[in-house]
């Protein structure tokens, strides 16, 4: 076992005090000299073609300052994926969703800018509207995009294997359906921001985000100004799980704003502009074929989705992809067949949400397996440990899983739960479920195509050796990666925790794509780690050279140099640091030559000491169409028990214990990594029980609050037992790997299992409201008279 | 961002003066307690009244008072404090629980007793708990005071009988007599901040610990455009011993003393359904409670 000073370790988040004390400033806590307001004016249609707009009486208000539509924005396309980039700034000719962008105006406050664009005056004819899946790929139905006449924005089909080869070999096959619900983000802090353009013609965009990198990327885009000129900056952000990794409409708006009126311009979205921008989980509809042999071998999976993905396409081309890539594994299954299809309607387009497209395939699938278990009058857990794969397996889909502990994990609650002692002998009422899951640690290819650094990391050792200041374009977004990238600067470089100071979150800083596909820890991490070790190297050199001793008999530990081979003579050293620093309050008062007396020795020596890592993933598998989503230098994984109370006459669930075992390869901060565990179960406790957007028949949300769009309270969530296992991956920086998504993907399922459990019926359709469990309970009443 | 309409705002310190500046203002004033419904309405462009009168300098409409046989409360008491009043625990446990139930800790910190009530929103929380305990509120104006049976209040959703110029300043509720019991169900989604899908609050009075019941009240929340009473379920009950059986029928009844409505927390068939099993329960649950004798 490895010795770490700093990682692995239980440390306090670096942004807890400020975050607790309400010292944090987030982008709507900021504010700028002569700052203007904006606010955009959004389609009350679905569907209807723009006739005309009318911005006469706006310019008549005393106050704006400016008004923009297509016509002042022009019409580049932009988007997530280069392949479908099917959004303009402002609609042009036609609306396609309620809360569609039309207009955005810009005013000396709030009150006038709201007032200004209730004055535009906008002519619409409304179109049919689609608010269903299967209406939109009907024959004849009406286009919602112009280029994509049967409203298919992508479709996906894969085959490994041969499924139909596999099951022939099966001796039960069986075919289930599931369905989830639109759901949303519901981060606590909605998308604001504040650009400033300057009289030099820079830009720079304060704003809530995931991916400064990206938002910079499109900003120069759309607005066509260099990149160069661009400075993206995150202050604090306050959650975003997928919706805000990519560039919104605001950014833009604000961006072109402050242009052309010269001043900083600020922007933010209300609640129900969260929901109508949204980007969040799709609605999926599943249907999957499996195919086991009578010892529970699994052979084969037939795996057919429906995405219902709004208007518009976002990160949805890769929701596609991972909505049947992420079924390849944990179970060693050889054949596999995909056919997925994302379809345009008129609401808020979705995109990427905490375990992207796996979240709902993964839940579908291990409600499945637990139903084939029981035909095969298997225990669940030995029926999948029996499937399981290990270190060193590829899935059929070319997913290599260079390190998992997905057995250790599963054998871990079995254990922490007490699986062997309840399953089967809990009283009607009672339940307890169990389920598996694996998920990228870091997409293994940019967004777009590229050779790029996926993060780079820059090292500055102040003069007097004593702070070491990390340059990150990493996104702390509240999960933690500044205090995760700060321990493994420290660690890599040999110097205390509180030694680093982290700046994060601003392109100037260098490339990094961002907090999604739970990526920074290993990506980010491992530039990082580069960074810190290019300047021990430089600092050991000089001291090699001073002391006249060899590099590789000399290390850096805890902020001290340590000489391998017995003491070294370093009085010369220290008199020359005393020297230096003359009547300075503070020296290092250590016998021993400190990291601080050397970075100041080989400043002297060599100027400003810098460092910098970088990082791309090496050579990932599979050369097959969509290969690229999926892959990951990487995987986690976790296991999940949870147990439930069902009241039989109401339907209410309640969850009384969550166990869950996630191999994150190693916890770099043990108490960040348990956060993220309890966190990605909360999520997926409200995605199993009561989040969904709703629409009324006109396509209009008729839940856009944290009132009616329920997430969990602190009342709803159980204690839930974190087991962190290590694997310690190959590919991650001091063995790392995710853990921010991974742990929602057995969340729901195990939900499922124990609702089963409690009650002996299956809920195939989310979420599962007391109402549903009631129904159901009745329909099998109904069945057995 | 949601802004609030430019208003005038008064902090009286006098009820006197309250309902002058509401005579004079006329129905372009609205009276503010916690401001938990109005502003966000006022938010919302819902509302937009030009005066807001705040009654929260009003001492006496922040106390609760003992009076002969009935307690009165001040229509400005938040919340939060009801449930913390020793008189209100042990004398009207159901109130008490309701208010336990009622939003969260921020909401209960701010919303008042009289809010909750004015209000008259089909699923509030305190409604159905005071009717079943027969509060009546005093109704407070310039030239007048007046005092009406909760029963009589509400007219419909966010409708009562309040009049423009009106305060409601008290609540008064009165003593329970003994071997009395009651409960509050509320069934939400989650455990918190909820607004109910259906609420059932019922009370039953006995002659003695093992004898009939002299006096039944259940009222069902969020299942008609006002909370109501389930007559025919309460009728069924007086004069009769309590049982399972008796309890079963009378939920039953409950079923159809009500007119719910399939809206986006819940359908009719799934409201009607937990009317029945709400008011089982809650009426098994206020028996145990009655049976357990003498109030001091």
């Amino acid at each position: 076992m490895k010795q770490f000073s700093v990682i692995n370790t239980r440390l306090p988040r670096i942004d807890a005090h400020a975050k607790v004390t309400g010292d944090a400033q987030y982008a709507a806590d900021l504010s700028m000299p002569n700052m203007l307001y904006g606010a955009l004016l959004q389609s009350p249609f679905a569907h209807a073609k723009i006739l005309n707009i009318d911005i006469s009486k706006t310019k008549r208000l005393v106050g704006v300052k400016d008004i923009i539509t297509a016509k002042e924005a022009g019409l580049i396309k932009y988007g997530v994926s280069p392949a479908r980039y099917d959004e303009t700034l402002f609609c042009d000719k036609k609306v396609r969703y309620i809360g569609d962008e039309i207009a955005a105006v810009a005013a000396v406050d709030i009150e006038t800018a709201l007032e200004a664009v209730s004055l535009i005056k906008v002519d619409y004819e409304p179109l049919p509207v689609i608010l269903n899946v299967f209406d939109a790929i009907k024959e004849g139905a009406p286009a919602i995009h112009d280029d994509f006449p049967n409203n298919i924005c992508a479709e996906v089909h894969q085959e490994f294997g041969n499924v139909e080869e596999g099951f022939k070999q099966s001796d039960y096959i069986r075919t289930d359906k599931f369905v989830n619900k639109k759901q949303d983000g519901a981060f606590l802090e909605p998308q604001a921001c504040i650009a400033v353009y300057d009289l030099n013609e820079n830009l720079t965009l304060y704003t809530s985000t995931q991916s400064p990198h990206y938002v910079q990327r499109t900003v120069a885009m759309v607005l066509n100004i260099p990149i160069g000129k661009i400075r993206v900056v995150q202050p604090y952000v306050g959650g975003g799980f997928g919706p805000k990794a990519a560039a919104n409409s605001i950014e833009l708006s604000a961006c072109l704003l402050s242009k052309r009126t010269g001043r900083p311009v600020k922007m933010g979205f209300t609640r129900e502009q969260v929901f109508l921008h949204s980007r969040g989980r799709h609605q999926f509809y599943h249907e999957l074929t499996t195919g086991v042999k009578k010892d529970g071998t699994i052979v084969a999976l037939k795996n057919t989705c429906y995405l219902d993905g709004g208007a518009y396409a976002s990160f949805g081309i890769a929701t596609v992809y991972y909505a049947g890539s992420l079924l390849g594994g944990p179970y060693k299954l050889a054949n596999m067949k995909y056919d997925g299809y994302r379809v345009y309607t008129n609401k808020p387009a979705c995109g990427a949400q905490r375990g992207h497209g796996g979240v709902v395939a993964r839940a579908a699938w291990e409600q499945q397996l637990d139903i084939i278990a029981e035909e095969l009058g298997m225990d669940p857990i030995e029926f999948r440990l029996k499937n399981i794969m290990q270190r060193g397996d590829v899935t059929c889909n070319d997913l290599n899983m260079s390190s998992l502990g997905m057995r250790e994990s599963l054998e871990a609650v079995r254990d922490g739960s007490g699986w062997v002692r309840k399953k089967g002998k809990l009283p009607k009422g009672k339940g307890i479920g169990v389920a598996c899951g694996f998920f990228v640690s870091g997409a293994g290819y940019p967004i777009y195509r590229s050779e790029t650094f996926h993060s780079t990391a820059m090292i500055k050792l102040s003069e007097d050796g004593g702070t070491v200041d990390l340059f990150t374009a990493a996104a702390e977004i509240g999960q933690g990666s500044d205090t995760i990238l700060s321990m493994i600067a420290a660690e890599a470089l040999g110097v205390r925790f509180e030694d680093v100071k982290i700046h994060s979150g601003n392109t100037d800083f260098g490339v990094d794509l961002g907090a999604y596909s739970s990526r920074q820890t290993l990506m980010s991490g491992h530039a990082v780690k580069q960074a810190a070790e290019n300047v021990k190297q430089q600092v050991l050199e000089v001291l090699s050279k001073k002391l006249n001793t060899p590099l590789e008999d000399m290390d850096i530990k805890d902020g001290l140099i340590i000489f391998k081979k017995g003491p070294v003579d370093c009085s010369s050293l220290k008199a020359s640091y005393i020297k230096e620093h003359r009547g300075w309050a503070k020296f290092p008062t250590e016998s021993q030559l400190t990291f601080q007396e050397a970075a100041r020795i080989a400043y002297l020596e060599k100027g400003v000491i810098v460092g910098s890592g970088a990082y791309k993933p090496g050579e990932l598998g599979g050369k097959y169409k969509g290969a690229a989503v999926g892959t990951s230098p990487a995987y986690g994984c976790s296991a999940q028990i949870v147990e439930v109370t069902v009241d039989m006459e109401t339907g209410e669930v309640t969850v009384d214990n969550m166990t869950d075992a996630h191999d994150c390869g190693l916890a770099i901060n043990r108490m960040n990594v348990e956060g993220q565990m309890q966190g990605s179960l909360s999520m997926g406790l409200g995605e199993a029980l009561f989040e969904e957007v709703k629409f009324d028949k006109k396509g209009k949300i008729e839940n856009p609050t944290l009132g009616e769009y329920r997430i969990p309270t602190a009342l709803d969530m159980p204690n839930v037992n974190t087991i962190i296992i290590e694997s310690n991956e190959p590919n991650g920086p001091f063995g790392a790997k995710e853990v921010g998504e991974g742990a929602i993907m057995p969340t729901i399922p195990a939900i499922l299992n124990a609702i089963y459990d409690a009650t002996g019926v299956r809920i195939k359709e989310l979420p599962v409201t007391a109402e549903r469990i009631y129904h159901a309970l009745k329909e099998k009443e109904k069945g057995k008279e | 961002m949601l802004l609030l309409p430019k208003f005038d705002y008064y902090e009286p310190k006098e009820l006197t003066e309250a309902c002058r500046l509401l005579s004079e203002t006329g129905s372009k004033a609205k009276i503010i307690a916690g401001g938990t419904d109005i502003l966000v309405n006022m938010k919302k462009g819902l509302i937009s009244p030009k005066v807001l009168v705040s009654l929260g300098r009003i001492s006496r409409l922040s106390e609760v008072e003992r009076m002969n046989k009935s307690i009165t409360i001040g229509s400005h008491l938040i919340i939060a404090k009801l449930a913390e009043f020793d008189l209100i625990r042990k004398r009207f446990s159901i109130l008490a629980s309701a208010a336990k139930v009622l939003g969260s800790p921020l909401v209960r910190n701010r919303a008042t007793i009289g809010g909750n009530i004015v209000t008259a929103r089909p699923a509030a929380d305190l409604p159905p708990v005071l009717m079943a305990l027969g509060a009546k509120v005093k109704l407070k104006s310039r030239r007048s005071e007046r005092e009406v049976a909760l029963d009589d209040f509400f007219i419909g959703p966010g409708a009562t009988v309040i009049k423009p110029d009106e305060i409601l300043t008290r609540v008064i509720i009165p003593e329970t007599p003994s071997y009395t019991g009651g409960h509050y169900i509320k069934l939400g989604h989650r455990k918190a901040l909820e607004i109910a899908i259906v609420a059932v609050a019922s009370k039953i009075t006995l002659n003695k610990p093992d004898g009939v019941i002299k006096d039944a009240k259940i009222v069902l929340s969020a299942v008609a455009p006002k909370a109501v009473h389930a007559k025919s379920a309460e009728e069924v009950l007086i004069g009769e011993k309590p049982s399972a059986k008796l309890f079963e029928e009378a939920a039953s009844l409950a079923m159809n003393d009500c007119k719910p409505i399939t809206d986006i927390r819940g359908g009719v068939d799934y409201r009607q359904a937990m009317v029945e099993i709400l008011t089982r329960r809650t009426l098994s649950f206020a028996w145990k409670e009655a049976k357990k004798g003498k109030k001091q």
